[in-house]
């Protein structure tokens, strides 16, 4: 693995690489490599057995900077328009997780030219009436000061389980877990937190502008982004398809990592 | 010489929540249920709460203060600015001090140097003007964007002092609230504008920001000693870096009393309400049992550098004020104290001593605490501790702060 900096319009990126052969960018979720917990997990060393996985740092997360001019989802797309000219990218195969997919998505409705396949896990992004995307932020209240089962049951199919506990335990007065968890907030916060909640509400109708191949991968139990949102996605892209791993939650890619590889595997190289 | 000054601060609580409360809601802000609301015991709480303010100002307290928050039982001015207009025609001698209208939460900034243009007015001069960013609870309420919070507040902050010593009408082109005409009618009475008070716990951003620009630093924490006098010498260290020095009126603290004939009696007078502020307003904010907002890391508007900080040095298990669990240690976190006016003025003397704060902001409704004891309290107050304390402050302030003079006191 290996781990340099880029400069994306004046500010620090942290960007993670494993793997050999065709690049494939990675936009990371909350809980997820520079989200929750800073490491390669099994599902994207299985992504990299015959792709060059690229993740860059969102930003504020992990060792990437803050940039205090992202105030919308739209300044967080022209952000990452320079930061695919930066890696040198002028197409490319897409994976995106939670907020990472809503990036990917807003990115492919706009620029389809840059992208050949899009791959989404979980994504918020949509409006969906009567299916709102669950309160991140109240779960991240964590409950009695050290609680945050509401915050697992939000990301896991069980919050009990040993996987939810993994990667988000209750608080132990540990700094660099807690700020690790409060950065991944705080960029969420930039684009999330005031409505509209983790959503674009025009995102729907401008995504048929994407006739690409598009993949929505989801968990059959996601409390935080229903399966109508995956349905959604499918329905409203071109040549959309959408893949649901039952017994799974939000993040079924830490969940059922060889399952959910193998879908997005076979859908790369379809 | 001007000695400490003496405010009477009331955070209007909501005083009727069933004895059951803390076994089936995980907070009283921002999502406990109004349907909880009792609108036939609330009839005329509103007055009875201003009616104590009111007899602050006729026992002769130097201030009355008032603050904003929303959705929540733990006080029930969402508008503060209401409560200051009311007071401006029943009051006349006492400051009014609103601390602060919450800059972020707002559209508009210029509706706040309005509103608080027509009190200063309205008070003859009267008005301190607070502000203040919103802690977790309100940023939650009203959704506002932490990481952008503090921006949106030293811009609206500065826009409104703008407004008020700027003629006008001029075109502000800030990002957050860019306007064409800035011109507001009326204008503040005092001049060169009513004095600013801003709220923070420990950060030294604020109290640079505060210190760059002259206004005067409220410390917000309730819980006092050593970490009280660290405040303030911190503070003093920032005015000095900025060509400015520490004298006691650029500092204002926060703490509870409760004043009987005795200590016996004041303990027993007091308890019920004080239990009643520590378990069930403190709830979703100074307390970590429940879902605790005011240090929630999901909605926290700190930078980064400033919650690692925090981080270092609080430990999450750690109790807050609210997880008190008995009286010996209510007594010894000195944020509420209880006794006879000796035991009363001892306390509050230590603490002036200590770290020579020219304004404390004494809240004496505690809770569902009844009338007639607030009022017993603040009488007792006003004729038995004030004077003491009135005095020695005085004599503390011109050995120490000679330079002092009696406009110096907001």
């Amino acid at each position: 693995m290996n781990i340099r900096e880029i400069e994306v319009h004046g500010h620090k990126i942290q960007v993670s690489e494993t793997g050999s052969g065709e690049p494939l960018l990675y936009l990371h979720g909350f809980t997820d490599i520079h989200g929750a917990v800073d490491q390669w997990q099994p599902f994207h060393e299985a992504l990299a057995a015959d792709r060059t996985l690229i993740a860059p740092a969102q930003p504020c997360c992990a060792g990437s900077a803050e940039n205090p001019d992202l105030l919308s989802i739209e300044d967080v797309e022209f952000f990452y328009l320079e930061m695919l000219d930066a890696l040198g990218f002028e197409t490319i195969d897409v994976v995106g997780v939670c907020i990472g997919g809503w990036i990917a998505a807003e990115l492919a409705v706009r620029h389809p030219e840059r992208f050949n396949r899009l791959a989404l896990v979980g994504a918020c992004g949509l409006f969906v009436p009567g299916q709102p995307i669950a309160d991140l932020f109240y779960q991240g209240q964590p409950f009695n000061g050290t609680s945050y089962a509401g915050l697992r049951h939000l990301l896991f199919a069980d919050a009990d389980s040993a996987t939810a506990n993994d990667f988000i335990p209750d608080a132990k007065g540990e700094v660099e877990p807690e700020l690790t968890r409060y950065k991944a907030f705080r960029f969420a916060a930039r684009i999330g937190f005031r409505p509209p909640y983790l959503h674009d509400r025009k995102l729907s109708d401008r995504l048929a502008r994407f006739q690409g191949p598009a993949l929505a991968l989801w968990g059959g139990e996601d409390h935080l982004v229903p399966v109508s949102h995956g349905k959604a996605y499918r329905d409203g892209f071109g040549d959309g398809r959408l893949e649901v791993i039952p017994g799974a939650g939000h993040c079924v890619h830490l969940e059922q990592p060889d399952a959910a590889a193998a879908v997005i595997g076979r859908f790369l190289s379809e | 010489m001007p000695s400490v000054q003496l405010f009477c601060w009331h955070f209007m609580a909501y005083p009727h929540l069933p004895e059951d409360f803390d076994d089936n809601f995980e907070t009283s802000w921002a999502i406990l249920p109004n349907a909880m609301w009792d609108a036939e015991k609330s009839d005329g709480l509103y007055q009875e709460y201003i009616d104590q303010l009111v007899y602050a100002d006729e026992l002769g307290f130097d201030g009355l203060t008032l603050n904003e928050h929303h959705q929540t039982a733990y006080g029930l001015m969402p508008s503060p600015n209401m409560i200051a207009a009311a007071l401006t025609q029943r009051t006349s001698t006492a400051k009014i001090c609103v601390l602060g209208n919450l800059i972020p939460l707002h559209g508009n900034p210029m509706r706040i140097a309005e509103e608080y243009a027509m009190l200063d007015n309205m008070s003859g001069g009267r008005l301190i003007a607070g502000f203040a960013i919103g802690s977790g609870p309100e940023a939650f309420t009203y959704n506002v964007p932490q990481p952008q919070a503090r921006e949106r507040f030293w811009e609206g902050l500065d826009l409104i002092v703008r407004a008020w010593t700027e003629d006008g009408p001029f075109e502000h082109e800030g990002r957050n609230y860019p306007l064409r005409y800035v011109n507001p009618w009326p204008k503040p009475k005092q001049t060169p504008h009513p004095p600013v008070w801003v709220p923070g716990g420990m950060s030294v951003d604020t109290m640079h920001q505060l210190a760059k620009r002259g206004y005067d630093y409220f410390l917000s924490l309730r819980t006092h000693g050593r970490v009280t006098q660290q405040a303030v010498k911190r503070f003093a260290d920032v005015l000095e870096t900025h060509g400015d020095k520490y004298q006691p009126y650029r500092m204002g603290l926060l703490m509870s009393v409760y004043v009987a004939e005795t200590d016996e009696q004041a303990r027993e007078e007091a308890e019920e309400g004080v239990w009643y502020f520590l378990r069930y307003m403190l709830k979703g904010h100074l307390r970590r049992e429940g879902r605790q907002f005011t240090f929630g890391p999901g909605i926290n508007s700190q930078s980064v550098d400033t919650w690692e900080r925090y981080l270092q040095n609080n430990d999450p298990r750690s109790p807050l004020l609210g997880d008190l669990q008995n009286w010996d240690e209510v007594d010894a976190a000195g944020a509420i104290i209880v006794g006879s006016p000796e035991t009363v003025r001892k306390r509050l003397w230590d603490l002036l001593e200590m770290t020579e704060v020219g304004n404390l902001l004494i809240q004496f409704h505690l809770g569902n605490m009844p009338d007639h004891l607030v009022r017993k309290s603040m009488k007792l107050f006003a004729e038995q501790v004030a004077p003491a304390l009135k005095r020695d402050s005085t004599e503390l302030f011109a050995r120490k702060y000679p330079e002092l003079g009696e406009g110096d006191a907001s």
